[in-house]
Parts: C-alpha cells; structure tokens; sequence
C-alpha cells in the first residue's frame, strides 16, 4: 500500500515556542488515522500545516507524493485533500443546498466560470441532492445554513468536506460538543461517507476513536509518541505516561 | 472536467418556467409603457436619471451585497466609463469612429471593465477594512487626478459632446427624450438580466460563499481572491455601462462624477434598498430619485429628511425596503395579512402624521431662522400661515406628540399580530389578537 499522506521532519514555532517538532508519519491509502493527544500537544496546528493554513518552518508534508510545500489552501484542496474545522465552519446565510452545490463546483470542473447556469446542471443539482440525502439534510434543504441546530451543522459541515470527491479527508473533533446520541449519529455518519477514503481525525472522545480508527497516533508536545493499532497504543507505556502525567499535573 | 448534464437530454434543470420569465416580462412592459403614462419632459427626465441609478446601484450591489467588499470608490467606474464615452462621442461627431448610439454604453462598460481589471488585481487581495480603504484611496486619487489629467477628464469644465452624430438606427438620432429613454430603458433591461444571470453562475454563487465565510471557500478549491476579483471586474464593467447611459443622456460628464459624494450617495441607496435581496437596489434607486427629484422641489431640508431615512433605516431594518417587503412573505404564506392591516393602521398612520408633524416643525423653525425679515409667510402641506405665530407652534407640537404616542400606545399589538401572523396556521395556538 502506497502513502496517501506522508509528513517528513515537520516542524512548526510561533515565534520561540516550538509546537510541532520534527514530526513523521504515514497515513496509508484508505486507512482511517486518528491522531489523539492532551490539550496543546498540537493537533489543530498540525492540521492547519498539513492544509496549508499554515506554512511549516521546516520538513514537507506529501500527498500521494506530491510535495505540498508552498501551496495554498485551495490548491492543496484541488489535489484531493478536504478538512472539516473545529469550529463550525459553514456559510450561515446561504441555504443548506446552496452549501453543498458551492463544495460541488470545482470538482464539478466549473472553476471561475460566468457562462454557465448552475441550476441548469444536472451533475451539480444531483449531487448535491444525494450528498443532503446521505446526511439526512434533504428536509433542510432550503433553510438558511445558520438556522441548522448544531449537530445539523457539524453534519452539513462533513457533507461540504466530502462533496468535492476528495479521496484524502480530515475531520478536526468532529463530534466536540455532542451530545452520546448525536456523537454516534456523526461517528455512523462518517464511518458511511468516508468509506474507501483515507480518514484523518483528531477526536477527544476515545470511544470514538478506538472505534473508528485503523491506527491511532498519539501527538504530545509536538511529537508523536506512539502510532499503531488501537490495542497496541493502549498498552503503550509511554501513552500511559503521558496520559497519566498530565492527570497528575493538572491535580 | 466538464459536466455532461448540458447534453443530456432528459433532463433540463431550471429550464424557462413562466414564474422564472414573468418579472423580466412585466419588467419590460412597464418600461415600454411608462413614457405613455408619464409624458411629460420633467417626468421623462426623472425616469432617465431613475435607470441610470439602478444600473449603477446593481452593479454596486454585485460588491456590497453578493460579494461583501464595502466599496468607498465605485463612482470611480461609472465616471471612467462615462468619460471614456464621452470621448467616444466625440469621435463620432468628428467622423473618425462611426458606431450606432445604443453601442455606446457597452463602450463604457469595457472602459469600466478596463479599470476595474488594473485596481482589482490589487484591492480584492483582502475584503473587510483593507478593501475599504483601498477603494477610498483609488476613489480619492482618481477624484483629485481628474483636475490633472486635463486630456481624459477635461479639467473642471468636463467633457461635453452631441450624441446624435452616431450611425442612425431605424432613422432615430435620439435627439429627443424619449429616443434616450427607450435607450437607456434597453440597457436597463439588459444590464439587470446580465446581472441576475452573472449571481446565477458557478462565480457568482462562490462570490457569495466567499462574503460568508473566505476561509472555508479556499477549503471548496477556490481562491477568494480571484473570486472577488472576477466580481470586482464584472461590477466596474456594470458601472462602467451606467456611465455611458449618463454620458448618453446628460452629454456632459464632470469630476462631480468621480468624487466621494457620488461614491456614497451610490453606497447609501444600495442600503437603503437592501443589500440582501437581489431587487433591493432597484427599489433603493426609484426610492432616491424620486425622493431627490420631487422632496428637493418641495424643501431644502430634503437631504436632513434622506439622511433621517438612512440612520433609521441602518439602525431598525437593516435588510432595507426590500428586506421590509421581504418580511411580510411568512405572512403572506400563512394567509394571515388580514390580521396585520389594523394594527398597522393604528401603529404606522400616527406614526407617520408623527414624522410629519416632526418635519413640520423643522420647517416652520427653519423658516423662521432663514426667510427674510418681515417674511412670515409660509406654506405647508396646502395650508399657507405666519411661521412667528405662536399657535401654530402649539398645534404643531401638539399634534406630533399625541400623534407618537398613540403610535407608542398601539405598538404592543402590532407585535402581537405580528407574531400571530408569522405563526404557520396548524401550529397557531389560541387567540386572535384584536
């Protein structure tokens, strides 16, 4: 199995604070990766440099062996690569149709175009209806995005990331905030749109990522301690460390 | 790459449906009809400025509205525009380019475009603030160049021309009002359906996700800034076409054209129609026009009134007339308008003779203030009297203060009927306010 996404010596400082050092991992091609790790250990500034918000201070990050450095998010985004945000990250005032048939539109190969009627094609009105049938928004479709409640949202946020067709998905906590019934609904929800996709999420919630994921890795101060198969990481020492260190910290 | 729905034929979304093609049709009746109804110069004369204004007001509204850049500097466009064609003009009077009259604003639209391609290459990196204030600064530099560039602006006399040396068509040189009319009602058609159809394009419905939210637009594949940039371009073009109907009708263009008031009227009526549906600003232009043209004959205090009307606006309905209008579809859905007529009698009337009342008194103070001495005499709604009697004081204040209290009074059931109103009928609980 080739590398969907391969990091190379990352590394990332605000200023003097160091908060991703030296980081390597491999995410293979259809593997579901989750990347676990106490607060601040860098889970958020990792995604934001693999998606190019961010540019690394040092080391490279690959997509299916393309170089991403120096790209931008929109570019990074037409390789194949599709993140959702902590942070709910909708377009409140357009309708829950209209957000998924913008995420549609590049990938559909309109690009800047100003010649074309987007409610005359097919492909794009289609889609979008079958992308809000497969988060259970078709009811919704034309309420403004911002009325949605907020497990709608994070549902219509996950639509808008996979619409493109990007074979590379990354999730930021997508179940923060839930509530055990609305977490499983999202866990089911992303387990069924993401199938044959790789799947990178950072996630809080461990039943949801010893249930989900292929390989777990675990981030703290910057580095990855572990990586591997749910049991192994669990059995790992140093994970327990880490995690039993910073319980005791905080007491 | 491309989609393969455009060939198939079975299935044609948003083919031409009778809803979708009725408002263009009545649209272009009204416009064919009104100088039959409205025949009189003065009359003619508003409509021209009217049309004018609402292509401009569209094209302002492609930025402010669908694509959320708060432009300080877009009379910029038009002026450019309207200059370029005045140059045009000219040449056509002087034999050395021989085009039809009705092409000149197209002309006009691509001198707009021209500029718009130069600044925004530039501006529309950022929108917010940055965006702002880059446009004030092109706005105030191309203001205060139009007294330097004497060759392109004409100094401070302008550039005047005569329209009617064009290649005739049909045999119309439009040397009359209503020839320009049926001119610039064509353009305004066209220009209107150009636009909505440019907010139907894959660029225009990215341009509103990139006013919503730029960040997560970059996620989707697309730069926002090369949205923004393509918004930026087709508005300077629309712009640039309101110039060449203005320099069509007036024949006369001047720095007034390109400075910083026009920059803000322009940003006023926008708002003040509403931003946030895509006809707000026709109703924002007709609104202004008439208010400037027919409010400006009756008072000098017009612009204090227009001003009121915008602060009001700004702070109470911030969707504009449109979004006024817009509110009462719930309503109207539900079947419930019956229930809001009285309580909007008894709120919005006294209301209303209020405000009056409130001009009133603005006007009899002015006039004492500013008429000449001995000069009491005035006129007011028909009614003549001395501005320095004190019962007319009285009356006047009188009568505004019952008025808005009873405006006052009466608002607790306007909001009761209109939460009524809005409530869909099967889940509408107990009681028909009254």
């Amino acid at each position: 199995m080739s590398a969907a996404l391969e990091l190379d010596d990352l590394s990332k400082s605000f200023g003097k604070a160091q908060i991703i050092r030296g980081l390597a991992l491999s995410v293979a091609e259809g593997e579901r990766h989750a990347i676990i790790g106490p607060n601040g250990a860098g889970k958020s500034t990792l995604f934001n440099l693999i998606t190019g918000r961010f540019a690394p201070t040092g080391g490279r990050v690959r997509l299916h062996g393309q170089d991403l450095s120096g790209l931008a998010p929109y570019q990074i985004n037409r390789l194949g690569l599709s993140r959702s945000f902590q942070i709910t990250n909708i377009f409140p005032k357009m309708s829950v149709f209209e957000n998924v048939r913008c995420a549609l539109l590049w990938s559909t190969g309109y690009k800047y175009s100003f010649w074309n009627m987007v409610s005359r094609s097919r492909a794009l009105n289609e889609g979008a209806a079958e992308i809000l049938a497969e988060i259970n928004l078709a009811g919704r479709r034309d309420l403004p995005a911002g009325m949605l409640s907020y497990a709608e949202q994070r549902a219509l946020e996950i639509g808008i990331t996979i619409a493109g067709g990007a074979d590379v998905i990354m999730l930021d906590e997508p179940t923060a905030g839930m509530s055990n019934t609305e977490t499983d609904y999202i866990v089911d929800l992303i387990r069924k749109v993401t199938a044959n996709k790789t799947l990178i999420i950072v996630e809080h919630d461990m039943g949801v990522v010893f249930g989900l994921a292929d390989r777990i890795s675990v981030l703290v101060y910057g580095q990855i301690i572990a990586t591997g198969p749910p049991e192994e990481v669990r059995a790992n020492q140093r994970v327990q460390e880490a995690y039993l260190g910073a319980a005791l910290e905080a007491d | 790459m491309s989609d393969h729905a455009e060939k198939a034929p079975m299935h044609r979304y948003g083919g031409l449906t009778l809803g979708a093609v009725a408002p263009w049709l009545i649209g272009a009746l009204l416009l064919a009809a009104m100088p039959y109804v409205f025949s009189s110069n003065s009359a003619i004369t508003i409509m021209n400025q009217m049309a004018i204004t609402i292509v401009f007001a569209l094209s302002y509204n492609m930025l402010l509205g669908q694509g959320g850049m708060l432009s300080f500097g877009h009379a910029v466009y038009m002026g450019i525009g309207g200059f370029g064609a005045m140059h045009v003009m000219n040449w056509m009077e002087d034999g050395a380019v021989a085009l039809p009259l009705p092409l000149l604003p197209l002309v006009a639209g691509l001198f707009g475009l021209g500029f718009a391609i130069i600044i925004g290459v530039f501006s529309t990196r950022k929108a917010g603030t940055v965006f702002a204030m880059i446009s004030l600064g092109i706005g105030e530099l191309v203001a205060s160049s139009s007294l330097i560039v004497v060759a392109f602006f004409g100094g401070e006399e302008g550039v005047s021309g005569d329209r009617t040396y064009g290649i005739p068509v049909f045999g119309h040189d439009f040397a009359s009002q209503t020839e320009v009319y049926y001119l610039i009602a064509g353009w305004l058609l066209l220009a209107t359906l150009l636009m909505y159809l440019f907010s139907r394009t894959p660029v225009g419905r990215m341009a509103n996700a990139v006013r919503d939210n730029p960040e997560r637009a970059e996620f989707l594949g697309y730069s926002a800034r090369w949205v923004r940039f393509y918004s930026f371009c087709a508005s300077g073009f629309f712009a640039g076409i309101a110039g060449g109907l203005f320099a069509v009708n007036y024949e006369i263009l001047t720095a007034e054209n390109l400075d910083l008031a026009t920059s803000g009227t322009i940003l006023l009526i926008t708002f003040l129609g509403g931003i946030g549906f895509f006809f707000g600003p026709i109703i924002g232009a007709i609104v202004f026009t008439l208010l400037q043209s027919v409010l400006s004959l009756q008072t000098d205090l017009w612009q204090l009134y227009v001003g009121a009307l915008f602060v009001l606006t700004v702070m109470f309905f911030p969707g504009g007339l449109a979004g006024v209008i817009m509110m009462h579809v719930p309503p109207w859905r539900n079947g419930k308008m019956r229930a809001l007529v009285r309580p909007y009698l008894a709120t919005v009337l006294p209301a209303g003779i209020g405000i009056l009342g409130l001009a009133s008194f603005l006007e009899v103070l002015f006039h004492v203030r500013r008429a000449a001495v001995g000069e009491a005499g005035m006129t007011l709604f028909w009614i003549h009297f001395s501005s320095h009697d004190v019962r007319v004081w009285i009356g006047i204040v009188l009568v505004t203060l019952l008025s808005f209290w009873l405006a006052r009074r009466n608002a607790p059931a306007l909001r009761a009927a209109w939460d009524f109103a809005n409530t869909p009928p099967e889940a509408a609980p107990k009681g028909d306010p009254k």
